[in-house]
């Protein structure tokens, strides 16, 4: 299909003399029940204007949906000129979490380019710009050091803010005497409640000051986290039954409890995972500057610019209609970036001394003051029919929550719980959520069965598994990997997950000191492939990270001393451990996309696991499975 | 507060910072090259790498007045004429990167690891950026990169 001249197209229907010669070309367009808005809009000079509540933190919803608008459109990838992030300017499009961009926001962009051409969403078969592999659109600007991140932002007669916080995990603030630091020229210590910090026009001399202030906490004593794991199954709360919310935290089917009675052969084991920290490279930031009118503008790196503008509007007593929030680049994120917490310390100072102010926290705030990925106790019991066939599968999730719960394997009696529980520890989103902890622990169970039934363990899968998908990625995965049987330092796991069928197959190398993972061949079916470049980066990238918490990854915390707060003493995946790793994509183009940001971390940890098993003899059960 | 001169990219620049000021403090403050990042102030993670002497040294533990009368070339200096250079042209072409973030660093390592290891091994190469944190793991597509810009240089 030749590519339309779109102005030609719109000159000749009757928009233009309606809207008059000199005008923007704007088709308002109807999205679902209530909503009237423009999200694609076709300027002057021949470019495009898309609009998304969606970010970039690396994982390629920019290249992505540029892709989609200039499909519909007709026009280059370079044409397109995607507004992210801008709460006055943007349709709130949910946080960027939960793999959604591809599922949701891809269709409705689609929709929208196609409505402002007048057709219909095109076809796979007649696809010229999505299913091939884009670079990404800011690439020239990330090479060359000129795209800027939350922390590269300035502005004219901008103040530094640093905040005080207990040398405890958690701590209460007691007393505070400020007064050395009051006495410096230009500085302004603001308390509320248990809020201490201050603000001068250099960092330099904000850091002065802060060193100055003397404050006292009373810290909180905090659980050992083996003591945690008692406190998880002491205080946790059986789940109700809700499948209307996106992580359901009770899945089942038959009668679990009967079914492990009626076994042939049971199985009991416990599975722990250790908190793990993100450590995005670009340690969090935001500039926030009140207007005359009283209203505010945050700029920050942050993945939910609604939800989070909504969080700062309450802590500061505002309207929300008065707070704006701008999305700047963000130095990766991980699911630790969608809270506001920053930028309710940069508005703080910015109120109480009228000026704006920027805070960036240090790489140890941001050890100690993000949020890790909760800790989790996963305790399964299952049992095998005379034939050798899964026939009762129950699995308790205490703490980390129902993220991939569901099970990839047809057993007729199961019940999937996610136990809720208090959790000393502060504890947020982690890439997957709790499906890693989830899928270690049900693969690693899947693989106690293979050994226990003298079982090939990919045998064992295919003959409990009725997903035609699932079981095609097992055998894609077994090839690419050579896999000809088990063997000593080989394991292999699998998931179905947010829609993805994922197979990995990984050899360990044990000669040296440490284990280390000689290479990996993982396998991919998340439906169609919009961006195969960027969809193999992602299943590479996730790869990676979770080799870190599978091996060595742990947030090191107890009341006060012994917290992880420096790269120093976290370690996390370096280029020497990285092993050689290939990835192959089974692209379906027939098949909504699914999205692939999350899922694959949940591959690396149970298939080393089970690679482990085979040198050792000795199961590891608790993550990070070097200690 | 301290006075120096640092000549960076080429430039001389007459700068006044307090006497702990990190040169990594000066790039990105009193001189608004903010391609240089800030990691982790410790040396651990490589996002602030420069070339000072065309070497690669971590900015953040290096005191800016110690590089006086040193050359200084960050990333905002590789490009020649607004020409890529080889090494930003094989990140691109291999996109070797996935937010960005320690993309300068890991570039600005790779020009010094070209310079003295014309040839360097995958072995060398994993050596030589050991220092490096890509959280987003592109990894395998940065020694890719590495590999194209030692390649294309050593035809030419």
């Amino acid at each position: 299909m030749p590519d339309h001249d779109l102005l030609a197209e719109y000159k000749r229907r009757e928009f233009l003399q309606l809207l008059g010669s000199g005008a923007a070309l704007t088709l308002p367009v109807q999205l679902g029940a209530a909503e009237t808005l423009v999200r694609v809009r076709l300027e002057r000079d021949g470019t495009v204007l898309a609009l998304t509540g969606k970010v970039d933190m690396g994982q390629g919803a920019r290249t992505l949906l540029t892709q989609c608008v200039a499909e519909e459109l007709r026009v280059p990838a370079g044409k397109v000129r995607l507004l992210m992030g801008d709460t006055a300017a943007v349709p709130d499009d949910g946080g960027t979490w939960a793999s959604l961009t591809t599922p949701e926001t891809v269709p409705i962009m689609r929709a929208a380019a196609a409505k402002v051409r007048g057709g219909a969403v095109t076809p796979p078969s007649e696809w010229k710009v999505l299913g091939r592999s884009t670079p990404n659109v800011n690439g020239r600007a990330i090479v060359t050091g000129a795209l800027r991140y939350a922390s590269d932002l300035k502005e004219d007669g901008m103040w530094h803010g640093v905040i005080l916080r207990p040398p405890s995990y958690h701590g209460s603030l007691v007393a505070v005497d400020a007064s050395k630091a009051a006495a410096l020229p230009e500085v302004k210590v603001v308390r509320e409640g248990e809020f201490l910090g201050v603000a001068a026009p250099t960092r330099e001399r904000a850091a002065e000051a802060a060193r100055l202030i003397e404050a006292q906490w009373k810290e909180q004593p905090l659980p050992a986290l083996e003591e945690m794991f008692t406190l998880f199954r002491q205080k946790a709360a059986a789940p109700v039954e809700n499948n209307e919310t996106r992580y359901p935290p009770l899945i089942r089917q038959g009668d679990a409890g009967t079914a492990l009675a009626a076994a042939a052969r049971r199985n009991q084991s416990s599975y722990t995972l250790a908190p793990v920290s993100h450590v995005p490279l670009e340690t969090r930031s935001a500039i926030a500057s009140f207007g005359g009118d009283g209203s505010l503008t945050i700029r920050t790196g942050k993945q939910a610019p609604f939800l989070i503008r909504g969080e700062v509007a309450k802590a500061l007593g505002i309207e929300e209609t008065k707070v704006r929030l701008i999305v700047s680049e963000i130095g990766g994120g991980f699911g630790s970036k969608q809270r506001a917490d920053v930028e309710i310390e940069a508005a703080r100072l910015a109120r109480a001394c009228g000026r704006t102010v920027r805070v960036h926290w240090s790489r140890a705030e941001e050890f100690v003051w993000s949020a890790p990925r909760p800790a989790a106790l996963i305790e399964i019991e299952s049992g095998v029919d005379a034939n050798g066939r899964l026939s009762a599968w129950r699995h308790r999730n205490y703490n980390a929550g129902a993220p991939g719960l569901k099970l990839p394997y047809s057993i007729p009696h199961h019940s999937n719980e996610f136990w809720r529980t208090p959790a000393p520890l502060r504890q947020g989103s982690y890439r997957s959520l709790a499906a890693t902890g989830n899928n270690f622990a049900r693969e690693s169970h899947i693989d106690e069965w293979a050994h226990l039934l003298k079982r090939d363990p990919l045998e064992f899968r295919l003959a409990n598994i009725e997903d035609s998908r699932l079981k095609e990625a097992l055998e894609k995965a077994a090839a690419l990997f050579g896999w000809k049987g088990p063997k000593p330092g080989v394991g292999l796991a699998c998931n179905l997950e947010k829609n993805a069928r994922l197979a990995l197959f990984v050899e360990l190398d044990a000669a040296g000191k440490e284990v280390k993972v000689r290479r990996m061949a993982g396998v991919g079916d998340f439906g169609a492939a919009l961006n195969p470049s960027n969809l193999q980066a992602q299943f590479e990238g996730a790869l990676i990270q979770g080799l870190g918490g599978a091996l060595f990854e742990r947030f090191a915390f107890d009341a006060r001393t012994e917290i992880s707060r420096s790269l120093a003493d976290y370690r996390l995946p370096r280029f020497s451990d990285l092993p050689e790793i290939k990835v192959e994509i089974i692209d379906r183009r027939d098949i909504p996309a699914a999205g692939a940001g999350e899922s694959p971390i949940t591959l690396p940890a149970p298939a080393i696991a089970a690679a482990l098993f085979t040198l050792t003899g000795e199961r590891k059960r608790a993550l990070p499975l070097l200690g | 507060m301290a006075r120096f001169e640092l000549t960076v990219n080429g430039r001389r620049h007459k700068i006044d910072a307090p006497p702990e000021a990190t040169l990594l403090d000066v790039l990105r403050d009193s001189l608004g090259l903010t391609g240089t990042k800030y990691g982790c102030g410790e040396g651990l993670c490589g996002a602030c790498t420069v070339l000072i002497g065309g070497k690669a040294a971590p900015s953040c533990v290096t005191p800016a007045a110690s590089v006086a009368g040193r050359a200084v070339t960050t990333i905002e200096g590789l490009a020649a004429g607004g020409k890529p250079h080889p090494v930003q042209q094989a990140f691109l072409e291999k996109e070797a990167f996935q937010c960005g973030y320690c993309t300068p660093g890991m570039i600005l390592e790779a020009v010094d690891l070209l310079k003295k290891t014309p040839k360097p091994t995958d072995s060398a190469i994993r050596g030589a950026f050991e220092g490096h944190i890509c959280r987003c793991g592109s990894h395998p597509r940065i020694i890719e990169a590495v590999r194209l810009a030692a390649q294309r240089s050593n035809r030419a």
